[in-house]
C-alpha cells in the first residue's frame, strides 16, 4: 500500500479572473487629482444646494445683510458715541475690518459646521468618510459655498460703508497688483482656520456649533479687524503679526484704502518700534502672509489629518452627541 | 362611546389624513377597534398599512381628522395628561438619547419625566438595568451600545412608570435574531409577571405577532380587514388539518387512508430526497384531515397496516396565507399588483377600493 | 425578575394612576427640571473642550471692544459697559442656543415625541435645558466681568446693590421667558427656525445696545427697550452699576426699566405658556411632533 502523494497547494485565483466575477483591480487603484476634482465639484455643488441662499429673500437677508451690517453698525455707532476728530477715518477702518470679517466667519463656520452637519444632523459623515472621495477635499468644497455667501455679505457691507458711512473709496487708486494676492493668500489662510476648527469639531460634541464665531470673535483681538494693534500690548501685538489674517487685513487696507491708518503699524506700535516706520510695505505684507499662511495652513492640515485618525480610533465618526 | 369604558383601547370610526402634495393621503380609514385590558394585541400589515400612524394617535402624539379613540376611557384628543400617565412607548430602531449620559443615567432622568423621586429613580433603573440583562453596560456611554443593547435599554425606559398600557412600535425592527429573540422574552416575562397590563404591538414580522399576540388585527391601507386569534385568522382560510406524512411502505397505496373516518383526502406526493434512510425508499403521503383529532385514527390504521412513520409534519397557513387571501396580494408585493375584483368575497372585511399608503415620512409637507 | 419588582407605586386601577394630585403635577415638573439640567451638567463634566470656546475665547471677544473703546481714548465707565454686555451675552446666547433652539434638536433626534408621551409639562424640560446651561453661561459671564475688570481696571459705583441684584434676576426671567416663547416657534418650523437663531445674534447685539449705551439708537433704542429684555435689562444694570458716569440720557430710570422687566416677564411666561399649548396642539393636528427632516 502506498499513500496518496500529496497535492501541491494551488494559488488562488488572481484579482480580475473569472473567479472573481469579472473584478477589474483597477478600480481600486483611483485616478488622483481627477478623483480629486470630482470630489471637490461635487462637494461644493452640495454644499451651493444645501447652503446657498441667492433665491430665498429671507436667507439671504438674514446671512448676507442683517448679520454683517449689524457687526459694522455696532463698531460704527461705538464710534459714533465716543466723537472725536478722527472719527471719520476710523469709521472707514472698522468698516473695512468688519466687511472682511464676514469672510472669516464665513469661511471658518462653513467648514466646522459641515462636520457638523453631516454627522449630527444628516448622519452621513461615516458615509462620506469611507466613500473613495477625500474626506478633506469634499469639507473643502461643502465651505466654498458659504465662502461666497460671506463674500456677498463683505460686498454689500462695504457698499454700505462707502454710499451711506461715508466711507471714502476712490476705485481708481485700488492697487489690484497687491490685492489679488493678498485676496488669494487671505482666503487660504481662512480656509487653513476653518479646517483646523472642523478637526476640533470632529473631537467634540454638539454643542460645538458657536465653536467657529467664538473663534472668529477672538481672533478680532490680534489681527487689527477694528482697532489698530498698537494699542495692545507689544507682546501681544507679536501675536498679531504671527496670525495671517493680520497681514491679509492690513494688505486688503494698504490696497482699497491706501490713504487709510495701518492696523499693524501706526506711532508708537511695535512694528514702529521695531522697523522704524509706520506701516509695512506692500512687499512685507504678502511675503509675512505667505510665511504665515503656509505655517497655518500646514499645522491645520497635520491636525485634521490627526483628528480623523483619532475619530476612526475612537468612532466618533457615526456618534451623535447631544446634551 | 361610554366615558367608564372598560376597555383598554377602544377606537370608532378613527380617520387621519396627511395633507400631502400632489393628494391628501389617508393613513387611516375608519378603525374600529376594541382592546379589553390585560390583552396582548398586535396590529399586523405591511409598510404604510397605518399601524404607526395609529400609535401614534393612541399614544397622544397625533391629532386623529375625525373619529374618537379612548385610553381606559380617557379621550385621546382632550384627556392626553392621564393618558401619558398610565402608557408609555418603545419603538423599533429608536436612536434617542443623549450618547454622552451613561445607561443609568439616561434611564434615571427620563425616571424623573413620570415622576419618580431621585433616589426611588435611581433604585428603579437599577432594577430595570438587571431585568433587561443589561448589568454588564451599566456604567456604559448610550453612544456606544449596540443595536440590540441600545433596544433594551429603550424596553426598560418603557417600564420606568409601570404602565398600565405598554405601546410597541415594531421593537425589533433592525435587531438580529438573538437581539429579536431576547426582546420578545422580555416583553413576555414582563407580561407573564403583571398580566394585567395591556400591550398593543405593531409589527409586520409575522412570526412575532403570531408567537406573541392573543388577538391581532391585519390592517391595510388604513382599514382593518379581520381581527381574531391567530389560529381563528389561519382557520379561516384553511379549516382543515394539513399533514405530511413519511412512511417507509403503505400497501394498498393511498385509498386504504381516504377512507378512514375523519379523512377528506389522501394522496401520495413526491419523495423529498433524503428522508429515505440509508438506502431504504420511502413513501409520502398528503393527508387532508376534518380535524387534528382524526389523527390518531389514521396513525392506528397505519399500525395496522405495518407502515412505520418516518416523519410526521403538520402543514399550517401562516398569517401572510391570510392576508394574502383578503386583499390579493403579499406583504412585499406592490399595492398595483391587487386587484379587488379578486379578492375573496364573504369575508369579515371586504377588499376596499385602493387607498394610498401611509406616506414615508420624508414625503409630506 | 419578580413581578412585584416590575409593579411600582401600584394603584388599584388605571383610573387610579391616571389622577394625579396638584403635589404630584408640581413634584413631577420639578424633577422634569433637575433631570433635564443633567445631561447638560454632566455634559461639560465629560468634555471640557467649552472651557476654551466659551469662555476663554468669549473674554477675549469682549476684550476687543474694550480695546476699541481704548483706540478711541472714551471715558473709562465705556469699558465698563462693554464688560457688562459681554457678560450679559452668555445669558442671551443660552437662551436662544440651549434652549429655544433645542426642541428642534430633539425632534431630529427623536426625543421630542419622548418627551411629549410623558406625564411632564414641556415648559419644565425647556427650564431643565436652561437650568443646564446656566452653568456654562454664568461661568462665562463670571469670568468675563471678573477677570476683565480685573485685567482692565473697571471701577463700578453701585448706589443700589438690591435694585441692581433684582434688575439682573428680572433680566434673566424675562429672557427666559423670551426664549420659551421662542422655542414653541421652533416647535413648528423646523430647518427655518436655525436661520431664525442666527438672525437673533448680530442684530440683536446691536439694536441691544450690548457694546454701547442703547439711548443712543434713538427711536431704534427705545422700541428695543419696549421689547428686548436684554436691551432693557443691560440699560437698567449700566445705570446702577456706573451711578456717578455721565451716562448718555435718553433711556428710562432704572426704577422703571425694572418695571419694564416685570411685565416683560410676566408677558412672556403667560405667552409661552400659552403659544406651547396651542403650537403642540397644532403640531399634534399637523404631526409635526416626530417628524426628523422636516
Amino acid at each position: 500500500m502506498t499513500a496518496d502523494a500529496p497535492v501541491a497547494p494551488t494559488a488562488p485565483p488572481a484579482l480580475g479572473s473569472p473567479e472573481w466575477g469579472g473584478f477589474d483591480p483597477a478600480r481600486t487603484r483611483g485616478r488622483g487629482l481627477r478623483d480629486l476634482r470630482r470630489s471637490f465639484m461635487t462637494a461644493a455643488r452640495l454644499g451651493w444646494q444645501t447652503e446657498a441662499n441667492w433665491t430665498d429673500p429671507i436667507l439671504f437677508f438674514i446671512y448676507s445683510v442683517a448679520k454683517p451690517l449689524s457687526t459694522t453698525l455696532i463698531f460704527v455707532v461705538m464710534i459714533e458715541v465716543i466723537g472725536g476728530a478722527s472719527t471719520r477715518e476710523f469709521r472707514g477702518f472698522v468698516v473695512v475690518g468688519t466687511a472682511l470679517w464676514a469672510f472669516v466667519i464665513a469661511g471658518i463656520a462653513g467648514l466646522a459646521w459641515a462636520v457638523l452637519d453631516d454627522r449630527e444632523r444628516y448622519r452621513m459623515l461615516k458615509y462620506v468618510v469611507v466613500s473613495p472621495s477625500d474626506f478633506l477635499t469634499v469639507l473643502l468644497g461643502r465651505g466654498v459655498a458659504r465662502i461666497a455667501v460671506g463674500g456677498m455679505g463683505a460686498a454689500i457691507t462695504l457698499s454700505v460703508g462707502v454710499l451711506a458711512l461715508g466711507v471714502p473709496l476712490d476705485a481708481g487708486r485700488i492697487d489690484w497688483p497687491l490685492l489679488l494676492p493678498v485676496m488669494l493668500g487671505g482666503l487660504v489662510t481662512i480656509v487653513a482656520v476653518g479646517i483646523l476648527l472642523a478637526a476640533v469639531c470632529i473631537q467634540t460634541r454638539q454643542e460645538s456649533w458657536s465653536y467657529p464665531e467664538a473663534a472668529a470673535g477672538a481672533l478680532f483681538l490680534v489681527t487689527g479687524a477694528v482697532f489698530p494693534l498698537s494699542v495692545l500690548p507689544a507682546p501681544v501685538q507679536v501675536v498679531g503679526w504671527l496670525t495671517p489674517l493680520t497681514w491679509w487685513i492690513e494688505g486688503v487696507r494698504l490696497a482699497v484704502f491706501p490713504a487709510g491708518p495701518s492696523g499693524i503699524g501706526g506711532t508708537g506700535s511695535a512694528f514702529a518700534a521695531f522697523s522704524g516706520r509706520v506701516r509695512p510695505e506692500p512687499h512685507e505684507i504678502v511675503v509675512a502672509l505667505l510665511g504665515t499662511g503656509v505655517l497655518v495652513t500646514l499645522a491645520a492640515i497635520v491636525g485634521f489629518r490627526v483628528s480623523l485618525h483619532r475619530a476612526k480610533d475612537r468612532g466618533l465618526l457615526d456618534q451623535t452627541t447631544g446634551s | 362611546m361610554s366615558a367608564t369604558s372598560p376597555l383598554a383601547i377602544e377606537t370608532r370610526a378613527l380617520r387621519r389624513v396627511y395633507r400631502a402634495k400632489p393628494n391628501d393621503v389617508v393613513a387611516l380609514d375608519g378603525i374600529d377597534l376594541e382592546v379589553v385590558p390585560g390583552e396582548f394585541f398586535g396590529l399586523l400589515g405591511p409598510n404604510g398599512a397605518g399601524k404607526t400612524t395609529l400609535i401614534k394617535i393612541l399614544t397622544t402624539l397625533l391629532l386623529p381628522t375625525t373619529g374618537e379613540a379612548r385610553i381606559f376611557g380617557f379621550d385621546v384628543v382632550h384627556q392626553t395628561k392621564q393618558i401619558r400617565r398610565i402608557m408609555n412607548m418603545v419603538a423599533g430602531g429608536e436612536q434617542s438619547g443623549y450618547g454622552i449620559l451613561e445607561v443609568r443615567e439616561q434611564l434615571w432622568m427620563f425616571s424623573q419625566f413620570y415622576g419618580l423621586g431621585s433616589r426611588d429613580g435611581w433604585r428603579r433603573v437599577d432594577e430595570l438595568i438587571d431585568a433587561v440583562g443589561l448589568d454588564e453596560q451599566r456604567r456604559q456611554k448610550v453612544s456606544t451600545l449596540s443595536t440590540g443593547q441600545r433596544q433594551k435599554m429603550n424596553f426598560a425606559r418603557g417600564l420606568l412608570n409601570d404602565p398600565w398600557i405598554f405601546f410597541l412600535d415594531e421593537p425589533t425592527l433592525g435587531l438580529d435574531v438573538s437581539a429579536a429573540r431576547a426582546v420578545r422574552e422580555l416583553i413576555l416575562s414582563w407580561k407573564a409577571a403583571v398580566p394585567g397590563r395591556t400591550v398593543l404591538l405593531t409589527s409586520h414580522y409575522m412570526a412575532e405577532v403570531d408567537e406573541l399576540c392573543e388577538r391581532i388585527a391585519i390592517v391595510d391601507h388604513g382599514r382593518v380587514l379581520a381581527i381574531g386569534s391567530p389560529a381563528e385568522l389561519k382557520h379561516r382560510i384553511q379549516r382543515e388539518s394539513i399533514f405530511r406524512l413519511e412512511l417507509d411502505r403503505l400497501d394498498g397505496g393511498t385509498a386504504s387512508l381516504a377512507r378512514l373516518p375523519g379523512v377528506v383526502a389522501a394522496s401520495a406526493a413526491a419523495s423529498d430526497e433524503g428522508h429515505g434512510q440509508g438506502d431504504r425508499q420511502s413513501v409520502s403521503v398528503n393527508l387532508v384531515l376534518e380535524d387534528d383529532a382524526a389523527l390518531g385514527g389514521v396513525v392506528g390504521a397505519l399500525g395496522g397496516l405495518g407502515a412505520q412513520i418516518l416523519a410526521l409534519r403538520k402543514s399550517e397557513p401562516t398569517l401572510e396565507d391570510v392576508f394574502v387571501e383578503l386583499v390579493g396580494r403579499g406583504f412585499d408585493d406592490a399595492p398595483d399588483a391587487s386587484r379587488d375584483e379578486t379578492a375573496p368575497k364573504g369575508r369579515a372585511a371586504d377588499p376596499q377600493p385602493r387607498r394610498e399608503a401611509e406616506p414615508a415620512e420624508e414625503e409630506l409637507v | 425578575m419578580s413581578g412585584n419588582a416590575y409593579v411600582h407605586r401600584p394603584t388599584a386601577s388605571p383610573q387610579a394612576a391616571a389622577e394625579w394630585t396638584q403635589r404630584q403635577i408640581l413634584m413631577t415638573n420639578l424633577r422634569t427640571v433637575a433631570g433635564r439640567a443633567y445631561p447638560r451638567v454632566r455634559g461639560l463634566a465629560r468634555e471640557k473642550s467649552w472651557l476654551f470656546f466659551e469662555i476663554l475665547l468669549p473674554f477675549l471677544t469682549t476684550s476687543a471692544f474694550v480695546f476699541v473703546y481704548r483706540a478711541l481714548q472714551a471715558p473709562p465707565e465705556y469699558v465698563g459697559f462693554v464688560v457688562l454686555g459681554g457678560a450679559m451675552t452668555a445669558f442671551w446666547l443660552n437662551v436662544i442656543w440651549m434652549m429655544a433652539s433645542q426642541l428642534w434638536w430633539e425632534k431630529s433626534q427623536g426625543n421630542l415625541e419622548l418627551y411629549f408621551a410623558a406625564p411632564m409639562d414641556i415648559v419644565a424640560v425647556l427650564l431643565g435645558m436652561a437650568v443646564g446651561g446656566m452653568v456654562m453661561s454664568s461661568s462665562r459671564a463670571a469670568v468675563v466681568l471678573v477677570v476683565a475688570t480685573v485685567v482692565y481696571g473697571v471701577t463700578f459705583a453701585v448706589d443700589q446693590w438690591l435694585l441692581l441684584l433684582a434688575v439682573f434676576f428680572l433680566t434673566l426671567t424675562a429672557l427666559y421667558g423670551l426664549g420659551m416663547v421662542l422655542a414653541s416657534l421652533f416647535l413648528m418650523w423646523g430647518r427655518e427656525a436655525y436661520h431664525l437663531t442666527q438672525f437673533l445674534q448680530e442684530p440683536v447685539y446691536f439694536v441691544s445696545g450690548l457694546n454701547f449705551p442703547v439711548g443712543r439708537l434713538g427711536m431704534l433704542g427705545a422700541l428695543a427697550i419696549a421689547l428686548l429684555p436684554l436691551a432693557v435689562g443691560l440699560d437698567a444694570m449700566r445705570q446702577l452699576a456706573f451711578a456717578d458716569a455721565a451716562y448718555p440720557v435718553g433711556t428710562p430710570p432704572p426704577e422703571v426699566e425694572a418695571l419694564i422687566l416685570v411685565v416683560m416677564t410676566v408677558v412672556f411666561l403667560s405667552l409661552a405658556r400659552w403659544m406651547l399649548r396651542t403650537l403642540e396642539r397644532l403640531a399634534r393636528r399637523e404631526g409635526r411632533l416626530t417628524i426628523r427632516w422636516q
